[in-house]
């Protein structure tokens, strides 16, 4: 009767289709995690850098792997190490004996789809050549800018920081990040799914037969037609004041930046498009809250030592904040 | 050997006394120049002497202040008195010193804190600025509206987006009344289709939320004909209520 009703304003059924393609590769190696992949997608639709922690062996690298796997774009991976300098990142200038010049030598960070692996295994040092790059979309070195191509999507990994030998990410380089996405245990079903279909796997390389769905220029374009979704003014005052709440409450030493709530509005655009919305409604903005804001967030001392996580914070918080209807 | 010193340290003595002799006896005597400049005498102004000698604040001998106020008097008496109670006091004199200093400092932050617009007493509490965000459309108490004079009016202002937005609140009230679902203003209205338990009016409820969503939220143009067939569908939806 719906659709009686109300006419699509928006095609979104080329967006549906990519995500049912995606989500279908995905699904051929990866067990569960459906919500965590859904986020994905939403992140990357959104225009957004991701980061995906979880304890070692969830399938934190090879779920990113996929991902990076699924469009056809140059796909860059860094494994982070303590030693790793920024220009082992960046590239760095080389003297070129033949021309008798200095040649800009690219990093691998000049791709479409970055995989970072165990991005906190680096000191802050390394962490801050990426500042530049990942909100301007641009390097600066020896006085020259860089333009990244486009679409340009970091996808880091990490260890919960409590690991042995991780650093705590810079709050400005987390800010960075549209999502934080938790990996989680799989259940026992999932497990005994996944024990059954690995184990007689012979070959190490599982992504040798995946193959792309979507292009670099169809991620780019996506992506136009999701950040021109409507959003009704009183959503946009509902996340304000979500926000807002993050930097009034009294269990947070650090709240939300006006980056966070654009990074709300943004994703909530994304999951809606998934749904097959050309606008975004409370609930959407509730799904993505935790993955946007549990990074962004810093619980006073006092909130750490009584083992409050910052998801049982943003849970708090949205309930004291009356839904627009 | 001491023939030989003495012989010749008499040498040079003797060397010594005619060389300075010598120079002596070159000497010019110093020849005094009168000095021939003419010297301008300067007088002071007789009338401006006179002036400044009939002003009384010139005059230093025994002046004394002609009358002091009563504001005076009492400034006197209260500085007079509070020096006396400190000096009582061991240490009294640095206790006041130290006192006003402290008294002038926070009256110095006080005044910046102002003139910049800061909270003190919010930053010594540690709680963040709060700002109001206006919302013109707070939500009501679906308890408290008349639903159908609200509609009624809605309907005959052309406002059918309204209209659904008040079917939708009416719809609520009555599950809430029915304790079907739990009013509450945080939850979204996919928490209370979650809340139905009976599949058909899960499914009903369902259909409405996403009339409300696409009129409410997704600013979906609603005309009469919607409107009714919307309408016929919350009326259903009632029926189906116990």
């Amino acid at each position: 009767m719906e659709d009686e009703l109300f006419e699509q304003r928006t095609d979104l059924s080329k967006l549906n289709t990519a995500v049912e393609q995606i989500k279908a590769t995905i699904a051929k190696i990866i067990v569960g995690q459906h919500s965590s992949i859904d986020l994905l997608i939403a992140g990357i639709l959104a225009d957004g850098h991701i980061l995906i922690e979880g304890v070692p062996g969830v399938a934190k690298t090879l779920t990113a792997k996929l991902i990076a796997k699924s469009i056809e774009a140059k796909y860059s991976r860094i494994q982070f190490t303590p030693d790793l300098m920024p220009s082992d990142i960046l590239g760095t200038s080389v003297f070129n004996p033949k021309t008798a010049d200095f040649e800009f030598k690219h990093g691998p960070i000049f791709g479409n789809i970055i995989l970072i692996d165990e991005i906190n295994r680096a000191p802050a040092k390394t962490q801050s050549a990426l500042f530049e790059v990942m909100e301007e979309r641009q390097l600066t070195i020896d006085g020259k800018t860089y333009k990244m191509e486009e679409p340009f999507t970091v996808l880091a990994t990490q260890n919960p920081v409590e690991h042995e030998g991780t650093y705590r990410l810079p709050e400005a380089q987390l800010d960075r990040f549209i999502f934080k996405i938790e990996i989680q245990y799989p259940s026992l079903d999932e497990e005994i799914a996944i024990i059954t279909r690995q184990h007689q796997h012979k070959t190490t390389d599982q992504l040798k037969d995946i193959t792309p769905v979507l292009s670099g220029g169809e991620i780019v374009a996506l992506r136009q037609q999701v950040l021109g979704l409507h959003v009704d003014e009183k959503l946009l005052i509902y996340v304000a004041k979500i926000i807002h709440e993050t930097r009034n409450n009294k269990s947070l030493y650090l709240g939300g930046s006006p980056r966070a709530s654009l990074a709300i509005v943004n994703s909530a655009k994304a999951i809606a498009a998934i749904k097959g919305r050309d606008f975004i409604t409370p609930d959407d903005v509730i799904y993505v809250a935790a993955p946007v804001l549990r990074h962004r967030i810093m619980l006073t001392p006092e909130k750490e030592m009584e083992g409050v996580t910052p998801d049982d914070v943003i849970a708090q918080l949205i309930q004291k904040i009356e839904v627009p209807r | 050997m001491l023939k030989l010193f003495t012989i010749t340290a008499a040498l040079m003595l003797t060397f010594l006394l005619l060389s300075t002799a010598f120079a002596v006896s070159k000497k010019q005597p110093a020849k005094i120049k009168p000095d021939t400049s003419k010297v301008q005498v300067k007088i002071f102004n007789a009338q401006a002497i006179a002036k400044f000698k009939a002003d009384k604040d010139f005059k230093y001998n025994g002046n004394s202040p002609d009358r002091i106020s009563v504001w005076e008097v009492f400034w006197n008496w209260l500085w007079n008195a509070i020096s006396n109670f400190f000096n009582r006091i061991p240490f009294g004199g640095t206790i006041v010193k130290y006192f006003f200093l402290a008294l002038a400092a926070a009256l110095l932050i006080f005044v910046i804190f102002k003139s910049l617009g800061i909270d003190a007493i919010r930053i010594l509490r540690g709680e963040a600025q709060k700002i109001n965000v206006p919302y013109s459309e707070s939500l009501e108490n679906i308890h408290e509206i008349n639903f159908d004079d609200e509609i009624e009016k809605a309907a005959a202002q052309h406002n059918y987006r309204l209209a659904v937005r008040l079917q939708y609140l009416k719809c609520l009230k009555q599950l809430s009344d029915n304790n079907l679902i739990h009013w509450q203003i945080d939850k979204t209205n996919a928490a209370y289709l979650y809340e139905l338990k009976d599949p058909e009016q899960k499914h009903i409820f369902g259909l409405l939320t996403r009339q409300f969503e696409y009129a409410w939220y997704g600013n979906f143009l609603i005309d009469k004909q919607a409107f009714t067939s919307i309408n016929e569908l919350f009326q259903n939806f009632k029926n189906r209520l116990p």
